[in-house]
């Protein structure tokens, strides 16, 4: 079988106001999103900084949907 | 549940100090009754430790045997002891400092080449805070900096503080400790050793310095309250002490030897001797399985059960008493089946009933119901009444009409269960939540635990001998979250997948089908039988000549605004306007997973649901006992056609085996990706001949019938599948050990009776034979090999994925569900942005889709 590649999902850096806005959204503080390190090549890729906000736009069999990380060092 | 989170524990050792400051008295006696059985004054169990008999004051804080908590005693040591369980940490302090000194045995500049590893330290130091300070110091080493420090060590052969040769110390399990090879140290040198060692490089060596290391070495014994160790008195009216208890007086017995032989002047030699018995019956009061000490009997050679045998292991204090509670009103026994019962009832036998309770509160508007019932003398009465300041009386003849003139509102009486209470019935392994329903009481005569048969495969009972447990919530509060959330009519559909876990099986899917087969008609009389069973008191349309079709009898149960259809292969339902016009009923429409029940259950709800439930089981079964169903040795018989084909599939794949063979001997056969050639050919054959049972199933299905009872009912899905029919009536197949074709036994053969490297299929488990003709001796062994493996991988699966299974429950327990549809943990820490990553539940999904 020949291999399939599945590109990672499209993460998008978020700015302070959106960031804001996610975290009201679901009622809790940054640290409670689930976490992505700093060093992590998608981090590096969109230059995202410990304390900032990632959204990652997923499209899985259950459709399209935004997950969100909180970077830490 | 995350109420309050703890920051931090901390587990210190206790110095002697503490031991007398905590102690009530100090001990002297080795025994603990006299002759007239009293508690002798500075025994074991002296008054002052507290009391355990009724009737006796402690010496202590004056209270009774339920109000004295116990107090604490202790022991003096002659000469000091080593705690084993520290031995460890006491060589690792002697093989680190010096004997002379005290200081850790590195010089000044190798402590600063630690300093970084042990960062934890100094910065703790640096830390005004001297709480943090102790705290960080507490973390330790790190284990890198633990190994650097030990290396350095042996390197050291003096000390470099003081230059006194430092020699290489020994342990021998598990308390003796020499200095080089045969030069003993004995505990109250050690003492003086480690009292020596300052606080700053017990922090070097990841100690607390707040902690001295000398307290390692017993000098006092702190003695359990006799709570702790209760003795209990036999009928024949003789004491029998606890184990601990006896160890202590062990213990005590010898020191006090100790004592009297030390003043006596006895010699070394002696001294030495019990002092090391000393250090054994210490050794092992702390923990009888110490290894490398032999274990300490009672006189009846039953090894005593000291104080690590109380927490460890399943019968230990920790996963029996704490982790593993035992509650109160439940009730436990054989399951059996009962088709008068709804799925949301459970029967409950009359005994058990009449024990278990539920409360009645009283308030002051049902205070003359409680009068009333407070009245009766026999089943449904009160047993206990709790008073408003919770004293609990029990309800008798004697008092009944004084606890009548005292109720009032703020009692609660507790009565007897009847019917239609709710109560949790549960059936281990409890693995999903559907382990444990709240069913309403039925109570019923006999002895057993009765539900419905529907209902069994959720809790994936049987009735061989199953038992179930059975829970009576006690608040209000719970049976409404029992009522509201755990009642099997309204989980009739899976949480995983949405299809329907309780439906009907077998005899039942059966019946449904000879009931709304195309063909069925029922006489009148038939028909209001059937009808009059499930309380249906109406007939359908009758047909021509007075009779009732099967279809129209079926239909009497559904809803009238039904509309349905489902195609599956070869029979087409429709339904319209609640009559079922078309096809019949089978178990796709209600047996597991039932579309129909599905459907039911999204338009109508779990009431409409549970009664169309039952409804149709009982009227398919009705049907059934109508019909009757056998199935003969005539359904296995094989024609000439089906014979001469069984052959020909045989011979077939044989051909295309040995040709598959005859291309690998001649190199033609190409090696799949990943694999030898060998293992191709091998797969390839395995493969081949597999296919045997398939071209089988073929022909059968073209000659078989619905004349064919056998074939009938897996037409229908009520039982058994083709490859029954395949196995019974033509030929077994290939059977497979590992996913391979059995290979092992003799060597080169399976058994002896093939030649070596035989390449015929039936030498390596080809059984051409049917259960119908009968296996020879040869295949039935073969046959066995293959039956065995499945067995053992079976039970070998079960229990890995079992506890895979558990773990991952235990990792997302408390995982919910929030109102805006993310999942989040009981921290509150995000999981998942939308439950399922759609946000449906797949048990209403259905609903959400249909827009229903």
């Amino acid at each position: 079988m020949p291999p399939s590649y599945e590109p990672i999902p499209v993460h998008e850096l978020l700015s302070e106001s959106e960031t804001a806005k996610v975290a009201k959204k679901f009622g809790i503080s940054l640290d409670k999103f689930p976490k992505i390190n700093e060093g992590d090549p998608q981090a590096k890729k969109i230059g995202a900084k410990a304390g900032q906000l990632v959204a990652i736009h997923r499209e899985d069999p259950t459709g399209k949907y935004t997950y969100y990380r909180y970077v830490v060092r | 549940m995350q109420a309050e989170s703890i920051d931090t524990i901390k587990f210190t050792i206790v110095s002697p100090e503490l031991v007398k400051k905590m102690s009530v008295t100090k001990l002297m006696v080795p025994d603990t009754y006299n002759e007239d059985g009293y508690p002798i004054d500075g025994g074991l169990v002296d008054q002052r430790l507290g009391v355990i008999d009724p009737g006796l004051k402690c010496k202590t804080c004056g209270g009774r045997a339920k109000t004295c908590p116990g107090h604490f005693g202790h022991i003096e040591f002659v000469r000091p002891v080593i705690h084993p369980e520290f031995a460890k940490t006491v060589y690792l302090l002697l093989q680190s400092t010096c004997n002379q000194c005290g200081r850790i045995l590195l010089s000044e500049e190798q402590i600063g080449e630690l300093r970084p590893a042990i960062k934890t330290y100094v910065s703790a130091e640096e830390e005004e805070d001297a709480a943090r300070s102790t705290e960080l110091a507490l973390q330790g080493l790190s284990d890198a900096a633990k190994e650097l420090l030990l290396k350095r060590l042996k390197a050291t052969k003096e000390c470099p503080h003081c230059g006194t040769p430092h020699p290489k110390i020994k342990l021998e399990r598990p308390t003796y400790f020499y200095a080089g090879e045969n030069l003993r140290i004995k505990p109250d040198e050690i003492r003086d050793w480690l009292s020596k060692i300052s606080g700053s490089d017990l922090t070097l060596l990841g100690l607390d310095a707040a902690l001295r290391p000398e307290w390692l070495i017993l000098t006092a014994l702190l003695v359990p309250p006799v709570n702790v160790r209760p003795s209990i008195t036999l009928e024949s009216g003789e004491r029998s002490e606890d184990d601990l208890t006896h160890k202590l007086v062990d213990i005590m017995r010898i020191n006090q030897r100790l004592e009297q032989d030390i003043d006596a002047g006895a010699p070394q030699i002696i001294i030495d001797d019990l002092w090391e018995l000393l250090q054994y019956q210490v050794t092992t009061y702390f923990n009888n399985e110490t290894p490398g000490v032999p274990v300490a009997r009672h006189r009846s050679t039953r090894p005593l059960k000291t104080l690590a045998q109380r927490l460890k292991g399943k019968e230990g204090r920790l996963r029996y008493n704490l982790s593993g509670k035992r509650v109160n009103f439940s009730a436990r026994t054989v399951i059996s089946s009962d088709a008068s019962l709804t799925i949301n009832e459970v029967g409950i036998p009359r005994r058990i009933a009449e024990n278990l309770t539920v409360p009645f509160y009283v308030t002051l508007w049902n205070i003359e119901a409680a009068k009333a019932l407070l009245l009766k003398a026999e089943y449904p009465m009160v047993i206990n009444a709790i008073t408003k300041e919770g004293l609990r009386k029990r309800v008798a003849e004697a008092n009944r009409q004084e606890l009548l003139a005292a109720i009032q509102p703020g009692w609660v009486l507790e009565r007897q269960l009847v019917d239609g209470d709710i109560v949790l019935f549960n059936r281990q392994p409890t693995l999903h939540r559907l382990s444990m329903m709240a069913h309403t009481v039925k109570v019923l005569p006999g002895k057993t635990m009765r539900l419905h048969v529907s209902v069994a495969f959720p809790y994936n009972a049987d009735f061989d001998g199953d038992e179930m447990n059975l829970h009576v919530p006690q608040s209000i509060e719970a049976q409404a979250e029992s009522r509201y959330l755990m009642q099997p009519k309204d989980l009739v559909l899976s949480a995983r997948d949405g299809r329907a876990v309780m439906f009907t099986e077998e005899d039942e899917i059966a019946g449904a089908y000879f009931l709304t087969k195309d063909d069925a008609t029922f006489s009148k009389e038939e028909a209001c039988t059937m009808l009059a069973g499930i309380g249906v008191y109406d007939l359908p349309r009758a047909v021509k000549g007075g009779v009732f079709s099967g279809k129209s009898i079926f239909s009497m149960i559904l809803p009238d605004d039904l509309d349905y259809e489902e195609d599956s292969k070869g029979n087409k339902v429709v339904i319209k306007g609640g009559e079922l016009k078309e096809g019949y009923i089978d178990a796709k429409l209600i047996g597991i997973g039932g579309t129909l029940i599905q459907r039911m259950f999204s338009s109508y709800g779990s009431d409409v649901t549970m009664r169309f439930l039952l409804n149709a089981a009982k009227l398919s079964l009705r049907a059934l006992l109508m019909q009757g169903v056998t199935i003969s040795i005539k359904d296995y018989y094989n024609s000439d056609f089906v014979n001469g084909e069984k052959l020909r599939i045989v011979s077939e794949v044989s051909a295309r085996a040995s040709e598959l063979y005859s291309k690998y001997k001649k190199a033609e056969l190409e090696a799949l990706p990943g694999y030898s050639r060998k293992e191709t050919l091998e797969m390839e054959t395995l493969a081949t001949l597999d296919e045997a049972r398939a071209l089988a199933s073929k022909t059968l299905e073209k000659v078989l019938d619905r004349t064919n009872i056998a074939y009938l009912m897996v037409l229908v899905r009520a039982r058994g599948s083709v490859l029954n029919l395949v196995q019974t009536s033509m030929l077994l197949g290939q059977q497979a050990v590992r996913g391979k074709r059995l290979s092992r036994g003799y060597s080169g053969r399976v058994l002896p009776y093939f030649r070596k490297g035989d390449k015929a299929p039936n030498a390596k488990g080809f059984i051409a034979s049917s259960f119908f003709e009968g296996l020879t001796p040869i295949e039935f062994y073969m046959h066995a090999m293959g039956a065995r493996d499945s067995g053992m991988t079976k039970s070998l699966v079960t229990a890995v994925s079992g506890y895979l299974q558990r773990r991952l429950i235990n990792a997302l327990q408390d995982l919910y569900v929030d109102r805006d549809l993310s999942v989040k943990d009981a921290s509150g820490a995000l999981i998942e942005t939308l439950y399922g990553g759609d946000g449906i539940d797949p048990m209403m999904e259905q609903v959400v889709r249909s827009g229903a």
